[in-house]
């Protein structure tokens, strides 16, 4: 079914309603009542008749003929956790300050350097006891060769 | 009823006298034929002339037509009413053949029901 829009008035003309007039210049005008073309052939302006659509919505007029507001979808930033990192720890990460984080790197540069230092420490620490270690079973098993190449 | 009518070939006329073929009340509306006599017609130009297809109209031939616009309004089959701002036909040849090519202006959609679809589909716009 189509609706028609009364080019005078803004009204709705449904099917089987109306009148059509087809002027010298051939624009076609649509009325749906013999009111609205009456008024429109006396040459009377919309704007000025305050029960046409156009009128109404000039004067802003009733509810109906508000536009609906633009409803447009905002993007919400919403958080939580990722893989390996908990809502809590990227909040922290992100509350840090430079300075902190440069301190913290620090830190942790001096931890690397002091740990590295100590295992070197232990590894010295270590190679006398690893000789012997190594050399027991080595030594053994040349005891043994030998021993039974000796007896 | 007088009818204006623009017929395009050689003719912009105007014409008068108008016989009803059809068993009506006497009056003609969008579809009907009639009988008219060139009131008015364009100068037949010497180009015009040297052409062998030109159609040749003159002031007071008489000539079958067909009407396309009334000012009167027409009830279409849906109920509503159609009506235009002058009286307009298309002049025609003995066999019901349009005699221009062109036809000018806008033409009512009930031609078609009428059984001049042709004159419709040659028609720059059809309401």
């Amino acid at each position: 079914m189509k609706l028609e829009i009364d080019s005078f008035s803004g009204y709705r003309i449904y099917p089987s309603k109306g009148k059509l007039f087809v002027r010298g210049d051939s624009k076609v005008f649509r009325f749906a009542s013999s009111k609205n073309a009456s008024l429109f052939l006396q040459r009377k302006n919309p704007r000025k008749i305050a029960w046409t659509v156009v009128y109404r919505r000039m004067h802003k007029k009733g509810i109906t003929e508000e536009v609906a507001k633009k409803r447009s979808r905002k993007t919400v930033k919403h958080q939580r956790g990722i893989v390996g990192a908990d809502l809590a720890t990227i909040a922290a990460r992100r509350n840090q300050t430079a300075a902190i984080r440069s301190q913290q790197r620090l830190a942790a540069i001096t931890k690397a350097k002091s740990e590295k230092k100590e295992k070197e420490v232990k590894k010295e620490k270590a190679k006398p006891a690893r000789p012997s270690a190594a050399s027991g079973p080595k030594v053994s098993k040349q005891q043994m060769k030998g021993g039974k190449g000796g007896r | 009823m007088i009818g204006l009518k623009n017929n395009s070939g050689a003719l912009v006329v105007e014409c008068v006298n108008i016989l009803k073929n059809k068993v009506n009340n006497g009056w003609g509306s969008v579809g009907d034929e009639i009988v008219v006599v060139v009131q008015r017609a364009r100068p037949i130009s010497a180009a015009t002339q040297a052409s062998v297809n030109a159609v040749k109209v003159r002031r007071g031939d008489v000539r079958r037509a067909v009407i396309v616009r009334t000012r009167k309004q027409v009830r279409r089959p849906d109920g509503s009413y159609i009506r235009f701002d002058d009286n307009a036909a298309v002049l025609l040849n003995n066999k019901k053949e349009m005699l221009g090519t062109r036809i000018g202006g806008i033409v009512s959609a009930d031609l078609r029901l009428k059984g001049w679809g042709k004159i419709v589909s040659l028609a720059p716009r059809v309401v």
